[in-house]
């Protein structure tokens, strides 16, 4: 039976690296549980995403960090393959110390000599409790790090916004008119009310390039759903492009946010907490 | 996953009399969902943008609106069937604030794979599969073309194609435009996009539309990079300004013939140096024409027309290896309708080094085609004015059944043959029945004579 040669795409690594808050605040009203549900939810169609980019083989790691960090999946695992353990809450906050696992992984060597950019994704409900800044100054003195898709998810209303940003990094060609916030500034920030992410706020004010907040269990399995499937996505194998679109100057241009569902819950307010 | 059309409502759009029975959720993308659907008793599939898709791409419903009017250039296009806007009692039942609309489709059959499943090496089809897949991949875009209409956005992403058939299906029509109307915002899909388009310094059309083929068909036809070798290697983090210099701003074809500096590398682009040497240097010359001059010069790249004489011809001269079975397709050359006028000598398998022997070739009234089962024969090889085209065979050459080393062509027509035998005699081939090759000194076909050419002795009987 005459078939194709048995060759294939070469592909490149892409890491994607889970950087879970588990302190003792996310315990708290069901939070915990929720970020297991929705990383375990979203394994079956990230692992789609990864079977339909031949030219990445994606694989996913997680550190889990409360009184300290500690490498929750070690070694980078293919998406097929991983099962998701439940993580516990309970401790401080040691996010310093999650970067500097995280620093120690996306040195060359260990990191491959070629690979696509890695998707880092920081879940966090509160504060670092320890030397964050030196961690990521550390951090971000990687070339790897640097040219990582960098995301973070605000949970609940107690979120440190502002270390969630410079995690990011600065946003990249603001798109909002002159006089809006300054790069950096993070709206809710100062005082205001963080918003409502999924239902709530215009679809113009949410970016990738700021904390994305999740308020309730629905709208952090979009954002983790998001992650894995949207951004990997874009990470791996490019997508169509638009014109005049925003982040033409970024490393990887984002894919859009999920749009804003309207799911019957959402319009009485948080659920889960 | 949230639908913004709940799964199971039958719900009512402008224009459309019957309802429309909401199915199930098919899948979610960049734009928008699609759901399967159940209008007047037929399946079907519609497409429902995202607010975000709608308010980026001003001009989307009109380009639809347009290309519904304009009907599908070939069987080969999921194409779209009608515009779906809300009416005011289905959109209080949308899971969205914004009032949006979509489209109507066909369903895509089951049996069609994503050109992707091939390109990673998960799909089972042969190489005369994958040409086919190309032929009919240029004649859908000699037909867009030729209807005026430009595509934009043509990559592995939209390809469906069924493996045994080599039958092919574009899907998200939705970007299809006039031709140098440029009423969209799309750009293109990096890897596919034309220099020109990825730097910003001409709209997609086209001509674009050619540098994308090219690309596809070589993706197709090798599971490799055109533009991945060397240079490649030389990134670290193939990321989007990495993918500008690779693409945009110095794109070296790995097989250009005169600049070496991106040739594939043996360990990571192996499967461009299997592939490419199984191609006949016609089909070859397309792909540095396109990938060489047709880079800085979209005038130059091949043309949706030369494609289809190339991979048809192509076609036509696959022989099976009589070691391993393979196919190969550069045969030594006889005066073949293309008339390189240089003759090539014996030739190896590409897949075990077998000396090929000399193939038996049968004469039809435009050209030869080498005698190998499963090659087919379609109208364009008896009618000069028919472009060349891979669907609808009227004769397919077959193994028997019980011995698989007798060749037979078999009558795929509507109406009778005459075969008229070497050891002298003529019978009549219905339709569906075969006709033993070495017996046959020419079949009369009712679009002209099919002629087994004979060089040395003919083979005992």
């Amino acid at each position: 039976m005459p078939s194709f040669p048995n060759v294939r795409l070469a592909s490149r690594p892409l890491h994607f690296i889970y950087l879970c808050d588990c302190s003792g605040s996310m315990a708290a009203q069901g939070k915990m549980q929720a970020l297991n549900q929705a990383i375990r939810q979203s394994l079956p169609e990230m692992a789609r995403v990864a079977r339909e980019n031949p030219e990445a083989r994606v694989l996913v790691r997680a550190v889990r960090f409360a009184d300290r960090a500690h490498w929750h999946i070690a070694t980078p695992t293919p998406v097929e393959a991983l099962q998701w353990q439940d993580l516990q809450a309970g401790g401080v906050t040691a996010m310093g110390e999650a970067l500097d696992l995280l620093a120690a992984q996306l040195a060359s060597p260990p990191m491959e000599e070629r690979a696509l950019p890695p998707v880092l994704v920081l879940i966090s409900d509160g504060q670092p409790t320890d030397d964050f800044e030196a961690s990521l100054a550390r951090l971000m003195g990687l070339p790897w790090a640097q040219k990582a898709v960098r995301l973070a998810i605000a949970l609940g209303h107690d979120a440190d916004l502002e270390v969630l940003q410079q995690f990011i990094g600065p946003e990249p060609g603001s798109d909002r008119a002159p006089g809006g916030l300054p790069a950096g500034e993070v709206p809710g920030a100062s005082g205001e009310m963080p918003r409502h992410a999924v239902g709530g706020a215009a679809a113009g004010s949410r970016s990738p390039r700021r904390p994305l907040q999740a308020s309730n269990a629905t709208a952090l399995a979009q954002y983790i759903q998001w992650a894995s499937t949207a951004v990997v996505g874009a990470a791996s194998m490019p997508a169509s492009r638009v014109g005049g679109g925003a982040g033409i100057d970024a490393n990887i241009p984002l894919p859009d946010l999920p749009p804003t569902l309207l799911d019957p819950v959402d319009d009485i307010g948080p659920v889960v907490w | 996953m949230t639908w913004i059309l709940p799964e199971g409502a039958s719900l009512t759009f402008e224009g459309l009399a019957e309802p429309v029975h909401i199915r199930r959720g098919l899948g979610s993308g960049s734009q928008g969902q699609v759901m399967e659907v159940e209008v007047a008793g037929e399946r079907l599939a519609l497409k429902w943008y995202f607010p975000a898709c709608i308010s980026r791409d001003p001009h989307l419903e009109r380009r639809l609106g347009e290309a519904i009017r304009a009907t599908a250039p070939s069987a080969s296009f999921l194409w779209p069937i009608a515009l779906l806007r809300p009416t005011p009692a289905t959109q209080a039942r949308l899971r969205s604030r914004h009032s949006g609309f979509g489209y109507l489709m066909g369903l895509r059959p089951p049996d069609f794979a994503g050109a992707v499943e091939h390109v990673a090496g998960r799909l089972e089809l042969s190489l005369r599969s994958a040409l086919l897949a190309c032929l009919h991949l240029a004649d859908a875009f000699h037909a867009l073309h030729s209807k005026g209409l430009c595509y934009k956005d043509i990559s592995l992403g939209n390809l469906f194609l069924e493996p045994g058939s080599g039958r092919i299906l574009i899907c998200d029509n939705d970007n299809v435009d006039v031709d140098g109307r440029d009423l969209g915002s799309v750009l293109g899909t990096p890897g596919f996009m034309a220099p020109e388009i990825l730097l910003g310094r001409a709209r997609p059309g086209a001509a674009s539309d050619l540098h994308a083929l090219a690309v596809l068909i070589f993706r197709l036809l090798t599971r490799s990079d055109p533009f991945r070798g060397r240079l490649e290697l030389a990134i670290r983090c193939l990321d989007e300004p990495a993918r500008r210099r690779l693409y945009g701003e110095d794109p070296v074809f790995i097989f250009d013939p005169l600049d070496h500096r991106n040739r594939p590398d043996p360990e990571q682009h192996a499967a461009a140096l299997v592939t490419w040497p199984i191609y006949p240097a016609e089909l070859q010359a397309l792909f540095v024409q396109s990938f060489g001059p047709g880079l800085k010069d979209p005038a130059r790249r091949a043309l949706t027309g030369q494609w289809q004489q190339a991979l048809a011809q192509t076609l036509d001269q696959r022989q099976l290896c009589p070691d391993c079975g393979q196919e190969n397709f550069r045969c030594a050359a006889g005066a073949t309708a293309a008339g390189t006028g240089t003759a090539r000598g014996p030739q190896a398998c590409w897949h075990c080094g077998a000396a090929l022997p000399p193939p038996l070739r049968l004469q039809l009234p435009r050209g030869e085609v080498v005698a190998a089962a499963g090659t087919t024969l379609h109208r364009h090889h008896f009618d000069v004015l028919h472009p060349p085209q891979g669907d609808a065979p009227l004769a397919e050459l077959v193994a028997h059944p019980s011995d698989p080393t007798v060749l037979g062509l078999r009558n795929l027509g509507e109406g009778p043959w005459r075969a008229v035998l070497e050891r002298g005699g003529e019978l009549e081939i219905a339709p569906g029945r075969s006709v033993n090759v070495a017996a046959l000194a020419q079949v009369r076909t009712p679009l002209g004579p099919i002629t087994p050419q004979r060089r040395c002795p003919p083979s005992p009987m």
